[in-house]
C-alpha cells in the first residue's frame, strides 16, 4: 500500500477492496453462466417427464435426473411443468425468469437477413445494449460461455508450452473482426439467413450444449468450435476473440464511449509490465492503451502489485502518461532533470 | 457450388414448421436459431435441420409428423423472440385461422376405412375433430378446409406406410403451381388436382 503515503492528488484515493478480487468474481460469474447452459436443458427434460407423468416408466439414469432436478426446482416452484417455462434458451437468446433477452448480434443479423425491423424483437436486446453502452465489452469477459472455455484453453496452451509443445502467439490486426462483422452483415443480406448464428462461438456453444443434452448429440457447430480452440492454441493466443469474433466487434463499437473504464494511476505505477502480460486481449494497460476493445475482465487490476489500476468514470481514455512515477526509467529521467538544473 | 448450397430444397422435402410459423422465406430470415421452441415443446416434437436441407435452413426447427407430431399447445409461439413463430392463443378460432402448417391428405387406396374395415384412428387423434376432419358411416375420414396440419392423424395412422399424410404448406403451394402449369400446358381441365374435400 505505497500510494497512501504519496502526496495528495485527487486521482489517488483508496481503492475499494473488491476491485482486486473482481477477477475471481468474474470467474464465478462465467462458471454460473456455463452451468446455467447445462442446467436449462436438463430442466427441460425434467419438464417433459413431468408433463408426461412418466416417473414410473423411467430408467435408472432418467430417474436420477428426475430426482435431482426435482430437488433443485421444488423449493422454487409447485408447478414445474408450466413455471419452468420462464427459464429457457441460451446467451444467444433466452428467457431469464420470463424476461426475454437477446444478443445484439442476433438483432443485427436478423435485421440484415430479413431487411426489416421487428420492434418486439429489437426491444429484447435493449438491456444488453444499454449495459454495453455503459460498461463496454463486458459481455465478452463476464458472461460469454465461449470465454469460459477459451480462457481454460489458453491455460492449457501454457501447460503445453511448459512441456515443450509448440504454441503460437502471432499477432494480427485487431480490425479484422470489424471487417468480419461487415462481411457477415452483407452475407446475411445476400443469402437471407442469419450467418452469425453459426459463426459466433457463444451461440454455437449454447446450441451444441443443448443438442448434446436434450437432442440426439453434438452437431456440426462443435467442429467449428474445436477449430477455433486449435487456432487459439497453435496460431494465436485468444486469437478468435481478439481478431475474428463478429460479436466482439459489435460490442466494441457499442461500448466505445462507455463511461466506466479502467485507468492507470501513473503516480503509483512502476512499469512492471505484469498487466500487459496478463491481458487476454493483448492491450497495453501499462501505456494507457485500453481503447474500445477492453472487456473489463479486471485481470490487470488483480495482478497489479502497486494497485495502480482502477475503475474510473470517464468518457475517454487518458493519452499515454509516460513511464510510471515509481519506475526506474522515470526516476533516472528526473535525476537527469535535477542535474540539468 | 455455393449457389447450390443455398438453393432452397424444400420443394422436395416433406417437413412441417412449428405452428404459427411465417412463410418459408420470411421464416428463414427471421429465425435466429435459438432453439427455444424445442426447449419449451412439451411433446418434444421439434427437431433441427443440419445441412441436409440447404445451408439457408441450417439450424431451423422442423417437425416430422410421422415420428412425433405437434399437439398445438402454442407454447413455441409465446417463447419465440423474433416472431418467426407467431404467438397464437390456444383457442379453436385463432388456431384454425392462423396456424398453417399444412393440410392432411387421405390416400383412399391405403386407408382401411375406405377398404371396408372401419378404423377411425385419425379422427380420434385429431385435436380439431369435426372441425378439421369428419368421418362417414364406416369411419372413412374426409379432411376439411379447417385442417391446420398438426400431423397427429399421420402419427396415429396404423397403416404402414401411413394412409393419411400432411402436405406442408410450402409444398402445397408448389404442387398447386405445378398442377396449374400442367393444366395450362395440356389444356386439360380433368387433371387430378390434390383433393382436400
Amino acid at each position: 500500500m505505497t500510494f497512501k503515503s504519496s502526496n495528495s492528488s485527487s486521482r489517488i484515493m483508496s481503492r475499494p477492496y473488491i476491485f482486486r478480487h473482481l477477477n475471481k468474481v468474474r470467474w464465478v460469474c462465467l462458471t454460473l453462466v456455463f452451468l446455467m447452459l447445462v442446467l436449462i436443458p436438463l430442466l427441460g427434460i425434467y419438464q417433459h417427464y413431468v408433463s408426461a407423468s412418466a416417473y414410473r416408466n423411467l430408467d435408472g439414469s432418467e430417474k436420477l435426473l428426475f430426482d435431482s432436478m426435482h430437488a433443485l426446482s421444488s423449493p422454487f416452484t409447485m408447478d414445474p411443468e408450466n413455471d419452468l417455462d420462464a427459464l429457457k434458451g441460451t446467451t444467444w437468446s433466452g428467457q431469464l425468469f420470463g424476461l426475454k433477452i437477446t444478443d445484439p448480434l442476433a438483432i443485427v443479423g436478423q435485421m440484415s437477413a430479413g431487411l426489416e425491423v421487428y420492434w418486439p424483437f429489437v426491444l429484447t436486446g435493449l438491456i444488453p445494449i444499454l449495459l454495453t453502452m455503459f460498461f463496454g465489452r463486458f459481455y465478452c469477459g463476464w458472461i460469454c460461455p465461449a470465454t469460459f472455455l477459451y480462457e481454460l484453453n489458453s491455460n492449457f496452451a501454457l501447460w503445453l508450452k511448459k512441456i515443450g509443445v509448440y504454441t503460437g502467439d502471432r499477432k494480427f490486426d485487431r480490425r479484422i473482426k470489424y471487417l468480419i462483422l461487415l462481411l457477415g452483415i452483407i452475407a446475411s443480406t445476400i443469402t437471407g439467413t442469419i450467418i452469425f448464428a453459426s459463426l459466433y462461438p457463444p451461440a454455437v456453444i449454447g446450441r451444441e450444449i443443448y443438442f448434446s443434452i436434450a437432442l440426439s448429440g453434438f452437431g456440426g457447430g462443435t467442429l467449428f468450435f474445436m477449430a477455433t480452440l486449435l487456432f487459439d492454441i497453435f496460431v494465436s493466443k485468444r486469437g478468435f476473440c481478439r481478431y475474428l469474433c463478429p460479436g466482439g466487434a459489435l460490442y466494441s463499437l457499442l461500448g466505445r464511449f462507455r463511461p466506466i473504464r479502467i485507468q492507470r494511476v501513473v503516480e503509483t505505477c512502476n512499469d512492471c509490465e505484469k498487466c500487459n502480460a496478463v491481458c487476454e486481449f493483448a492491450l497495453n494497460p501499462m501505456r494507457d492503451d485500453f481503447g474500445q476493445e477492453c472487456n473489463n475482465c479486471t485481470a490487470c487490476i488483480a495482478v497489479c502489485p502497486q494497485d495502480a489500476l482502477t475503475f474510473v468514470v470517464s468518457l475517454k481514455d487518458l493519452d499515454n502518461q509516460g513511464p510510471g512515477y515509481c519506475s526506474r526509467e522515470y526516476r533516472s529521467n528526473s535525476d537527469e532533470r535535477v542535474n540539468e538544473k | 457450388m455455393v449457389k447450390a448450397a443455398f438453393k432452397v430444397r424444400h420443394i422436395t422435402q416433406r417437413y412441417l414448421r412449428p405452428p404459427g410459423a411465417l412463410k418459408e422465406k420470411d421464416f428463414i430470415g427471421r429465425c435466429i436459431r435459438c432453439n427455444q421452441c424445442a426447449e419449451i415443446c412439451p411433446n418434444n416434437c421439434i427437431k433441427f435441420f443440419g445441412s441436409e436441407n440447404g445451408a439457408d435452413s441450417m439450424g431451423t426447427p422442423y417437425i416430422t409428423p410421422r415420428e412425433k407430431a405437434c399437439i398445438l399447445c402454442m407454447k413455441c409461439g409465446d417463447v419465440c423472440p423474433t416472431g418467426a413463430i407467431k404467438p397464437i392463443k390456444r383457442e379453436l378460432e385463432p388456431i384454425v385461422q392462423y396456424v398453417e402448417m399444412g393440410k392432411a391428405r387421405v390416400d383412399e387406396q391405403l386407408c382401411l376405412s375406405y377398404q371396408g374395415k372401419s378404423c377411425g384412428v385419425c379422427y380420434r387423434a385429431c385435436p380439431l375433430a369435426d372441425t378439421a376432419i369428419k368421418v362417414g358411416y364406416m369411419e372413412q375420414p374426409t379432411v376439411l378446409d379447417a385442417c391446420v396440419g398438426c400431423g397427429l392423424c399421420e402419427r396415429s395412422c396404423i397403416q404402414i406406410p401411413q394412409a393419411i399424410k400432411v402436405i406442408p404448406n410450402h409444398l402445397l403451394a408448389s404442387q398447386l403451381k405445378a398442377t396449374h402449369l400442367k393444366e395450362r400446358r395440356s389444356g386439360d381441365n380433368d387433371v387430378q388436382i390434390i383433393k382436400f374435400k
